[in-house]
């Protein structure tokens, strides 16, 4: 290992320096610690290094080294290497650092190195009775972060279809990732959820759109899964006594409630998405009726009536 | 060798390095509790800096890294100067992190200015780019309060597949969240063993005068389901609408087809399966599994009669 370190270490020295594109026989040539090898063991030994760059999140882009193109070198801009201090106090630090320790994304623990990168904190370790997974794999959470930040287009699958968007924002709640973007196919704002989203990948160039002016993704999530749809059904849902205390749990903000003497709940609700209001009332088994309308009984009974 | 341990050595010596060039005078201590250091560990990447620099390799090229009584000094490292910018894995992470204890309501003040900070520097046009609501049921605060000073609580369960109520008293040793729900790890004195109860499951909890020893360590907390030889088994071939069931739920996928997949389902309760099978009406078929069907049938049964459904005309009364 510690040759390799010290390998880096001399390369990125010289990188930092030369601010310009070097080829890689030059680095070859110059840098110490790959003079000795041949040619085969010289690429490859070149590749791990440059895997181990990128791992770091150290940016090398490949330049041309002159005006007519002939050759590429490579490059690590200062400026891309430098992180923008964000200007943290210890005091911060060590807030991010016990936050980053009991928030997981994707069950992974994350490790100290950003809080390094930002300057290290005290590492004190805390028996924290708080701790949280955000679930989702972090790599597509991270591609997909990545294309916010710098304005660039998404691809992938969903439900079947190839989507093409313009990602506005990533918003986590109730458990899952989503996604909010523009679909090219129709210019509407469509939520996404992240882990239904197959094979995702950037398209284009960065800085290809804005986004609105005003539009804040938080609000393209509702609360509750029946309010995430295209339709808009008043129904009227009767819970029995003894499952209205989880049924309030479930009730978001703005439904209209009103208590029956023998302890049982009239609800009224907007209902967005029939299916899946219709699982949900299902999930209460014979202790919940949806009372009103017609339509949305019909279409509950048909659904059970068809389970086999 | 792992790639790993490399990038996280390499990691914490160009972290290291700025902070020591903007800090002169720093002491071994302070660098070690800073970036998690051992001594040795220090001296060990401090010696690695010194034979490290520019071509020509010769004394004014190479960095110079060294202990002097109680104090690191780095000289001649220019380059090294400056941080590494965060890798964009790195960053969401810590943003998500923060924001996610934030929305809890439980973080400090100085979290509030960090993630404000971090926010203006990752994201500085888009702040609205990345939003984590990880709301809290009213009982998690009472739960950690207990957790934190040691107090039992008396708690009405009612079990997720059971729906029974039972009254016990646990020992509440941590409180989490994982994929959207909260959880309380115990020490359960009706079952006089370790517990995870779901807090929204929770009807009614009371902290009473009980104290109790607060385990030293607390395994981390993991919920995942995992099959155990007395479930109940049932096979069932979803359709496509359904296809989400095998991604969301610890199935085994027995059959892997273009237009349906065929699962093993187990749990603890029939009841589970059997509701998840009304819910998706038309789009699944249970193929297998009589503890399972006799459910089914018996839901199906509850459910119709009280929409007023006859079998035999189908009619719907109110």
């Amino acid at each position: 290992m510690q040759r390799v370190i010290e390998r880096i270490l001399n390369l990125l020295a010289f990188l930092l320096t030369a601010q310009r594109p070097v080829t890689a026989d030059e680095i070859r040539m110059t840098v110490s610690g790959y003079d000795q090898s041949s040619d085969a063991a010289w690429r490859r030994m070149f590749e791990r290094d440059k895997d181990l760059l990128r791992q770091l999140g150290i940016p090398l882009r490949v330049e041309a080294t002159d005006a007519f193109e002939v050759e590429q070198g490579y490059v690590v801009p200062r400026d891309d290497y430098s992180l923008a201090d964000p200007g943290l106090t210890d005091e911060e630090r060590a807030a991010l650092w016990l936050a980053a320790k009991v928030v997981r994304i994707g069950g992974q623990a994350t490790g100290p190195d950003a809080i390094f990168k930002l300057g290290g904190a005290p590492m004190a370790a805390a028996g924290e009775p708080l701790a949280a997974d955000l679930g989702a794999e972090q790599e597509e959470i991270a591609e997909a972060f990545a294309a916010i930040t710098s304005r660039t287009e998404l691809a992938f699958e969903y439900r079947d279809r190839l989507r093409r968007v313009a990602p506005y924002g990533l918003v986590h709640r109730r458990g899952h990732w989503y996604l909010v973007a523009a679909d090219r196919a129709d210019a509407a704002i469509k939520v996404f959820r992240m882990d239904r989203v197959v094979e995702l990948r950037v398209v284009g160039e960065a800085d290809a759109f804005r986004r609105p002016p005003g539009l804040r993704p938080a609000d393209a999530i509702p609360e509750a899964a029946w309010e995430a749809g295209g339709d808009d059904i008043t129904a009227i849902v009767q819970f029995d006594q003894p499952i209205v205390w989880w049924a309030r749990r479930q009730l978001t903000g703005d439904t209209v409630v009103v208590e029956q003497p023998d302890g049982s709940l009239r609800a009224t609700l907007r209902v967005a998405n029939p299916d899946a209001f219709i699982g949900w009332i299902i999930s209460f088994e014979d202790e919940a009726e949806i009372i009103e309308p017609q339509e949305l009984r019909e279409r509950l009974v048909a659904r059970v009536a068809a389970a086999s | 060798m792992s790639s790993e341990r490399t990038a996280q050595r390499l990691n914490r010596i160009l972290s290291m390095l700025p902070w020591v060039i903007a800090h002169p005078g720093a002491t071994v201590s302070e660098v070690c509790d800073r970036f998690g250091y051992t001594e040795r560990q220090l001296v060990a990447d401090l010696d690695l800096v010194f034979v490290c620099g520019l071509p020509g390799y010769g004394p004014g090229d190479l960095m110079v890294a060294y202990i002097d009584e109680d104090e690191v000094v780095v000289e001649l490292a220019d380059y090294f100067a400056h941080p590494m910018r965060l890798s964009t894995p790195e960053a969401l992470t810590l943003l998500a992190g923060a924001l996610a204890m934030l929305s809890t309501g439980q973080a400090p003040a100085a979290l509030e200015r960090a993630a404000a900070k971090l926010q203006a520097a990752v994201i500085p046009d888009d702040p609205d780019a990345l939003t984590v609501d990880l709301s809290e049921p009213e009982l998690v605060g009472v739960l950690r309060d207990a957790a934190e000073t040691g107090r039992v609580v008396a708690i009405g369960y009612v079990g997720l597949s059971s729906g029974r109520l039972t009254e016990r008293d646990i020992e509440p040793w941590s409180v989490f969240s994982t994929l959207g729900n909260w959880y309380v790890r115990a020490h359960c004195r009706l079952a006089d063993g370790e517990r995870v109860f779901r807090v929204d499951r929770i009807r009614e909890a009371t902290v009473t005068e009980a104290i109790f020893d607060v385990p030293n360590e607390v395994p981390p907390p993991v919920v995942r389901y995992t099959p155990n030889e007395a479930d109940s088994r049932a096979t069932i071939r979803l359709g496509a609408r359904a296809r989400w069931v095998a991604d969301y739920y610890p199935v085994e996928i027995i059959e892997d087809g273009k237009d349906q997949v065929t699962v093993v389902f187990s749990a603890g309760d029939p009841g589970v399966a059997a509701r998840l099978l009304l819910r998706l009406g038309a789009d699944a078929e249970l193929l297998d599994g009589d503890e399972v069907r006799g459910r089914l049938t018996e839901l199906k049964g509850r459910i119709l009669t009280r929409y007023g459904w006859d079998s035999t005309d189908g009619l719907l009364a109110k």
